[in-house]
């Protein structure tokens, strides 16, 4: 018997036990429980495929469930109250939210939300988990793989292609274990308001969330040898409150300190190369197995997420000054990790090489430079607001942002690293702590006119100063546009804005600050990372709601926004998009409504490269560009309707898109032509739930819910996907089309 | 001027010719009571009185039922047709309304109410909250979620988390106001956080780091590569690997070379397939994009 069953058994024997008694007045205390609501259903679950979409984010299986249970109680005479809501009881994606207190005084919350995600079902793995973060391969298949690589190797290496790979892992993969891949999240958050203490109001809050499970990562030997894995999720999240509040007639303050804390169980996970028994290396081993090497590690090695915490002080304030709103927030914060160092590689045929010249086993943590990483990072922020209403109808806001994220991290210099298990490369590499300070200021001027309508004008400046990367300085200024009003039945929302980032010197070789000796431009100099880079936009807004009668209104929009890269001949360019929207709501009579809805949007991204081999190209010829081309269109309608004693609720979505990848290469050049491609992520996905009820008692009622789904998945990135391709062995899990019926009959009991 | 300003213009312009004129309201006098108000409301009295609002508690905190929020009623009870006694705050400015509520609702999360975006658009708390005729289970709103009631306005949002990847937000799992605020924050967008990434790593807390490898513009802002309410891409990304890779790093060999369809595995040709375009393409070996701990990680490998 599965847990949910279980626990949805307990839980049935638990209500019919204590119903009455819930449902009864306590006398002795005044204190009144009732089942608000309960709803019992059984479904039936038909999925076509075993595609982990269906479920992504949820739990629905064939038999007995609880969608609904809602406990409520109170005391008239003294405010104490008590609320416990639940939906999916025993699920995986179940919820409880308890809140209990004495109203006006204190009162608690305790939530228990827990999430699934799931991203692969039937995913296929070579290798076999044989504890937490370690990932073995039979000793007998590895030696057999090993041995036939290195005969063929010496036999003639050029028939090491992907051919002869996918016969040499065929019968493998065959006979190799299935997994589901995803994680669960079971989150507790508990909320204590204490209420007033004299002047001064209280209160604290807990949050714990435990994550486990797996998620895919890109585990490699080398350019032509990824292991995929499932990578092993053990994290516990803890993060902890305190906060006061004192409120005055003039102001208030509020001020408190926040802690958070990440735990991973996993500090490294382990993992057997299937082509490999024997550590090895040579120069060309994380180019194995293939025509330059069948070297290589026997056991691969990753640092998977430290342990790091935080902590917050913080302090927000609030004031009215004559007809001046002052509000502002100091906070002061801590980022801290500093979990002891992997070793290089577990490759013992490895030699590192320190800067002295000495050699040492790559293998051994006391070969490190530190043991620990030592990264420390001090967050200040401080938001400052003015506001005032002047002359009537004028208002006038200022306001002020400064956020420095102040990197105190060790500077720690590594005489070289391990390419890929395979090989030690002497460059000598140091850690950066790239560190930047914000500074944003606006004034916001607005004139109102008439009882709804307002004009407003807001001008800023954000300004960025960072450390080590390309741009160290940049300003963009910003004008914004509103209009917002009401046409008689009509409400209007208009906004226009505009950019424009400058930026100071572009320094290419900043990438090479990892570098103890830098080996020398490599990007294209005239690339700018957009993040960074020059950039002019605009964009633009109208939201109107127009309440055509008593009984029907239209909500419509139009919004754009047009980003230009304005000084980059490489990287991103331009990313324009365009939508539109409308929804017609019409009450067709008592207790019967409808609506319909469409959105559509357009986003064209164009961006330009240069392919380049050892050292960047100067060939225009070699350019390349790419303008992808992305239409979604969303649909959907929903009608409620209550007649008697019949209630029905109807509810369909359609979302489709349709991706391009437009490419271009000039001839002559390398390369010599670009065939871009059709599906840029074409996605369809048709949704629709129904759920009918019928009121046998005031108290009772009987439903049927209908919910079907229809998803069809069709990606370049995920095309031809299988579990061994060229330079990749990969879990391959499904995450495809499917289609799904899923009929319920479910009672909903009142008390 | 181009065609967004241009339009942006003539939009405004034609919207302030129409013009609007405000409405004035007339102070009550006495306080009369629930009793008095229930003659003629007796629907919308009872109403209130299954929440918050009508709870015998909420009279520790006023003693005026009603006329609490509508102020002293006897003169629209005296004379109940005449329209400019009523004291309804269905007439009143956004401001004026927004006033009322904030007389008791001027902390925790609504403390930074005044200046925040909603207050100075116009949005009042009426236009998301139903003191009346409450749909949702909590927080007195007009619909019948926290995710609705955000939805009603921000219609583009509602398209994006339909798309391929999304956070669980339709699935009711986590709501908007995890990450926003509506009441007012001192953050851009009404994020509930001092920065965009402070509030990502409140669930995502496995890439706050620092780690001893950066990859800088995570560190600045998670949304450089992802945006947050939906995308067709994995992992919510505004541009699919191995494109959004290119977009900064064009280098010599792998990264600026040019994957096409020629190098995607064909249906009978796998063959032709480059592990750096199917797949996670880029990540199927930068598997620690966010950051590494690991002393051979300088690329953000493993």
């Amino acid at each position: 018997m599965r847990a949910q069953h279980r626990f949805v058994v307990t839980l049935a024997a638990a209500l019919a036990l204590f119903g009455g008694p819930l449902a009864a007045d306590d006398k002795a205390t005044g204190f009144q429980l009732n089942l608000d609501r309960l709803d019992l259903a059984v479904y039936d679950v038909d999925v076509d495929t075993d595609s982990s979409k269906f479920n992504e984010y949820s739990d629905w299986t064939t038999g007995f469930a609880i969608p609904k249970m809602v406990i409520t109680g109170g005391d008239a005479e003294t405010g104490r109250y008590l609320s416990l809501r639940s939906s999916w009881v025993g699920r995986r994606d179940a919820r409880y939210t308890l809140d209990y207190g004495v109203s006006g005084r204190w009162g608690m919350q305790i939530d228990y939300n827990k999430i699934p995600h799931h991203f692969g079902n039937n995913a296929k793995l070579l290798l076999t988990e044989t504890a937490p973060g370690r990932f073995e391969l039979s000793d007998t298949i590895q030696q057999a793989l090993q041995t036939t690589l290195v005969n063929q190797f010496a036999a003639n290496r050029n028939a090491i292609n992907y051919a002869y790979l996918n016969n040499l892992l065929r019968p493998f993969l065959a006979a190799s274990n299935t997994l589901d891949l995803g994680l669960q999240r079971d989150r507790t958050r508990a909320k204590l308001d204490l209420g007033k203490m004299g002047r001064m109001a209280w209160n604290l809050e807990y949050k714990q969330e435990n994550r486990y499970g797996n998620r895919p990562y890109g585990a490699a030997f080398g350019f032509g040898s990824v292991v995929e894995l499932p990578e092993p999720i053990d994290y516990k999240t803890s993060d902890a409150q305190i906060s006061g509040e004192l409120k005055g007639k003039k102001g208030g303050l509020t001020f408190g300190y926040r802690y958070s804390k990440f735990e991973n169980d996993l500090a490294a996970m382990i993992w057997d190369n299937p082509f490999r028994i024997t550590s090895s290396t040579d120069p060309s081993a994380y180019q194995a197995p293939g025509t330059a090497s069948v070297g290589g590690s026997a056991i691969g090695l990753a640092a998977l997420a430290p342990d790091n915490e935080a902590s917050w002080m913080f302090v927000n304030g609030r004031m009215k000054a004559g007809t001046w709103n002052l509000s502002g927030a100091l906070s002061f914060g801590t980022m801290e990790q500093n979990d002891p160092l992997q070793a290089y590689t577990e490759n013992t045929a490895i030699v590192g090489v320190g800067f002295n010249g000495q050699t040492f086993a790559a293998t051994s943590r006391g070969a490190l430079p530190v043991s620990n990483a030592d990264s420390k990072v001090d967050v200040l922020t401080f938001t400052g607001s003015a506001n005032t209403r002047f002359a009537d109808n004028w208002t006038l806001g200022f306001r002020v942002k400064y956020y420095d994220y102040d990197n105190k991290s060790a500077t720690i210099r590594f005489p070289g690293y391990v390419r890929y298990h395979g090989v030690w490369e002497e460059i000598g590499r140091v850690t950066v702590p790239y560190a930047y300070t914000i500074e944003d200021y606006s004034a916001d001027l607005g004139y109102s006119i008439g009882k709804d309508g307002r004009l407003g004008l807001m001008v800023a400046r954000q300004s960025w100063d960072r450390k080590f990367r390309e741009i160290e300085t940049s300003d963009e200024d910003i004008l914004r546009l509103t209009y917002d009003t009401k046409l008689g039945r009509l409400d209007l929302r208009f906004a226009y804005e505009m950019g424009d980032k400058s930026i100071g010197e572009y320094s290419t070789e900043a990438q090479e600050v990892t570098f103890i000796h830098p080996e020398g431009i490599n990007n294209l100099p005239a690339l700018r990372k957009y993040d960074e880079a020059a950039r002019e936009y605009d964009a633009f807004s109208v939201r109107g709601h127009w309440w055509i009668s008593d009984r029907v209104d239209l909500a419509f929009g139009v919004t754009s926004r047009d980003d230009d890269y304005t000084k980059s001949r490489f990287g991103l360019v331009g990313d324009e998009l365009i939508q539109y929207d409308a929804e017609l709501s019409f009450a067709i009579a008592e207790g019967s409504n409808l609506y319909v809805f469409y959105h559509r949007s357009d986003r064209e991204v164009f961006q330009r490269s240069r392919q380049s081999g050892a050292t960047p190209s100067t060939n225009p010829l070699d350019d390349w560009d790419v303008t992808f081309e992305e239409a979604n269109d969303t649909a959907g309608l929903g009608y409620n309707m209550t007649s008697g004693k019949w209630k029905l609720d109807l509810k369909g979505t359609w979302n489709k898109s349709d991706g391009l990848a437009d490419m271009f290469s000039p001839p002559g050049g390398a390369p010599n032509l670009a065939v871009g491609f059709d599906d840029y992520e074409d996605i369809e996905i048709l949704s629709f739930k129904m759920a009918l009820d019928y009121e046998l008692t005031p108290n009772l009622s009987a439903g049927l819910d209908y919910r079907y789904e229809d998803y069809s998945l069709s990606s370049f990135i995920t095309r031809g996907l299988t579990y061994y391709l060229p330079g990749a062995l990969l879990l391959n899990g499904n995450y495809g089309d499917y289609t799904a019926n899923v009929v319920g009959l479910r009672f909903k009991l009142r008390l | 001027m181009n065609w967004r300003l241009g339009t942006s213009v003539a939009v405004a312009a034609v919207a302030l010719a129409w013009g609007v004129s405000a409405t004035a309201q007339t102070p009550g006098a006495t306080y009369v009571g629930n009793d008095t108000c229930a003659t003629c409301h007796e629907e919308v009295v009872d109403q209130v009185a299954g929440t918050a609002h009508g709870s015998p508690a909420f009279g520790r905190l006023s003693a005026h039922g009603c006329e609490s929020c509508h102020g002293p009623g006897s003169a629209h009870a005296d004379d109940p047709d005449n329209e400019a006694l009523r004291p309804s705050l269905a007439g009143k400015k956004a401001a004026d309304k927004d006033a009322m509520c904030q007389s008791c609702h001027d902390g925790g999360k609504q403390f930074f109410w005044h200046g925040s975006m909603h207050q100075t658009r116009g949005v009042s708390c009426a236009d998301c909250h139903s003191v009346h005729a409450p749909k949702s289970e909590v927080a007195l709103l007009s619909s019948r979620n926290a995710m609705e009631s955000c939805l009603s306005c921000h219609k583009n949002v509602r398209a994006e988390l339909w798309k391929n990847s999304h956070h669980p937000i339709r699935e009711g799992k986590i709501a908007c106001a995890d990450c926003h605020n509506p009441h007012g924050t001192q953050t851009a967008k009404l994020i509930a956080a001092e920065s965009v990434n402070e509030m990502c790593y409140s669930c995502h807390a496995e890439k706050r780091g620092p780690f001893l490898w950066e990859h800088a513009p995570v560190r600045e802002n998670c949304l450089n590569c992802h945006t947050p309410h939906g995308s067709n891409h994995i992992k919510l990304q505004k541009t699919s690997v191995p494109y959004i890779c290119q977009q900064c790093h064009s280098n010599t060999r792998h990264p600026g070379t040019l994957y096409d369809n020629t190098r995607l595995p064909g249906p009978d040709a796998p063959q032709t397939g480059s592990n750096r375009i199917f797949n996670r393409a880029c990540l199927d070996c930068h598997a620690t994009i966010h950051g590494s701990n690991h002393p051979s990680s300088p690329y953000l490998g493993y």
